[in-house]
């Protein structure tokens, strides 16, 4: 499962995390975009599922380590939601690499998945990630979306479902712009490393 | 101190940090992180700061929600009783400090280490010799692709195609530097993996390297690590 090739790969997403974190505040983006290369390691693995998940899970863990260690210590309280994604990368995204791939670019298709895929993401995402909001963060981390729970607060709202309902309204449009970029990443790559990531079919000699 | 005993001891604290209720607990658990971070013998002050700069934004955002929208605690809200912004206060105060114990311990184990290269670090681990490997190649890229993003940053600049401050031009193209980024990794990673690494042997001088035995565990392991339980006891003694 684990190649040579794969094992750049997942570095290489896991890198991608971690600087993309760099190019947004580069560039004064007011967006986080913190598991493209989660994303990313799905779409190149697949078809092989079972490795796409496996290896999107590690570069997404490895991300949120490494970015936890340097940047944003809060991060690895997230690793939840890194497996979801990376479960839903590799089980319904990378289903659409080959819309994601065609030439000339349909799109009608690309994007209706787009959006399909990333509002599945970031419902996932938004369930597994507001009781971490909601306990270490109070509710509050620091984004946009922390008036969304005051305001859900202020209405009587419990605070793990104020956590949720913001995390909900957010969450979705993170997902779809991330899925978006993915799949735009996934379409420059270039076939030859596609190629390499590709375990080589063994011919099993056949009895009888 | 090993690296395999300052984790440990980092993740005690911060489990301890995570269970506690009240300040008493956290007060305690701050405590010895500072004195953990003094026992590295360097100058902590950047340190604090450092976390500091991380959690203040987040508390004026706590105090802004929490104090002066809400203002009653959660406690208060799931009781459905009116509440005090004091109350509120004190929650947010709890949530703060709880969030400044967690960027500080990252902090006072990076003290104790602070002459490492991170090599060096990686092989001390104990850690299955994939996942050792993943970090060191991780690493390694993160390198190039800060790299690639200062150059490519230049380039679009130079060209006129992105600014270096925020505006319209950025949310347009910003997605050229990306663009640009993800080519030049790739391109050196193929380089890296076909051409580069097989003739010079790089991943099995690496495996080589990384093979090493993990340092024993040191007497100071034991030391901070029966702290660090002592406080965690003591933190839920308190719950």
């Amino acid at each position: 499962m684990f190649t040579t090739p794969r094992l750049v790969a997942i570095a290489l997403c896991a890198a991608l995390n971690f600087a993309i974190g760099n190019v947004v505040y580069l560039v004064k983006l007011p967006i986080y975009l913190d598991s493209i290369g989660t994303i990313l390691c799905a779409l190149l693995i697949f078809p092989d599922r079972l490795a796409a998940l496996c290896c999107a899970f590690i570069a997404g863990l490895i991300g949120i380590i490494l970015t936890g260690l340097v940047l944003n210590p809060f991060l690895p309280w997230f690793a939840g939601s890194v497996l979801v994604i990376a479960l839903i990368s590799a089980l319904l995204t990378a289903r659409a690499s080959d819309t994601f791939r065609a030439r000339p670019l349909q799109p009608l298709p690309f994007f209706g998945k787009v959006i399909l895929c990333g509002v599945v993401t970031g419902v996932g995402s938004a369930i597994v990630s507001a009781p971490v909001v909601a306990y270490l963060f109070g509710g509050v981390t620091g984004s946009g979306s922390a008036f969304v729970v005051a305001f859900f607060l202020k209405a009587g709202e419990q605070l793990l479902s104020s956590a949720m309902l913001a995390s909900l309204a957010i969450d979705p449009l993170d997902k779809v712009l991330q899925v978006l970029l993915a799949a735009l990443l996934y379409r420059a790559t270039p076939r030859e490393f596609i190629a390499m990531l590709r375990v080589p079919q063994t011919s099993a000699p056949r009895a009888g | 101190m090993t690296p395999n005993g300052a984790i440990g001891f980092g993740l005690i604290l911060i489990a301890a940090a995570g269970t506690a209720r009240g300040l008493t607990g956290l007060g305690v658990i701050l405590a010895l992180l500072i004195a953990f971070a003094l026992a590295s013998r360097r100058n902590i002050a950047a340190a604090l700061l450092w976390s500091l700069g991380i959690v203040a934004p987040l508390a004026a955002f706590m105090a802004l929600v929490w104090i002066g929208f809400v203002g009653r605690a959660p406690h208060e809200i799931a009781a459905g009783v009116e509440g005090s912004r004091a109350a509120a206060a004190t929650y947010a105060a709890t949530v703060c400090l709880r969030l400044f114990i967690i960027a500080f311990a990252v902090q006072a184990l990076f003290l104790r280490f602070a002459g490492w290269t991170p090599l060096r670090f990686v092989r001390a681990l104990t850690a299955p010799p994939l996942v050792k490997k993943l970090l060191v190649l991780t690493l390694s890229l993160i390198e190039t692709i800060l790299q690639a993003i200062d150059r490519a940053r230049t380039a679009l600049v130079a060209g006129g195609l992105i600014t270096r401050r925020f505006s319209q031009v950025n949310l347009r193209n910003g997605w050229l530097l990306v663009q640009t980024v993800w080519l030049t990794v790739i391109a050196i990673a193929i380089g890296r993996t076909r051409d580069k690494w097989p003739i010079e042997g790089t991943l099995s001088r690496l495996d080589h390297a990384l093979a090493a035995a993990a340092p024993r565990p040191a007497i100071a392991d034991f030391a901070w690590g029966a702290a660090a339980v002592l406080c965690l006891g003591i933190v839920w003694g308190l719950r």
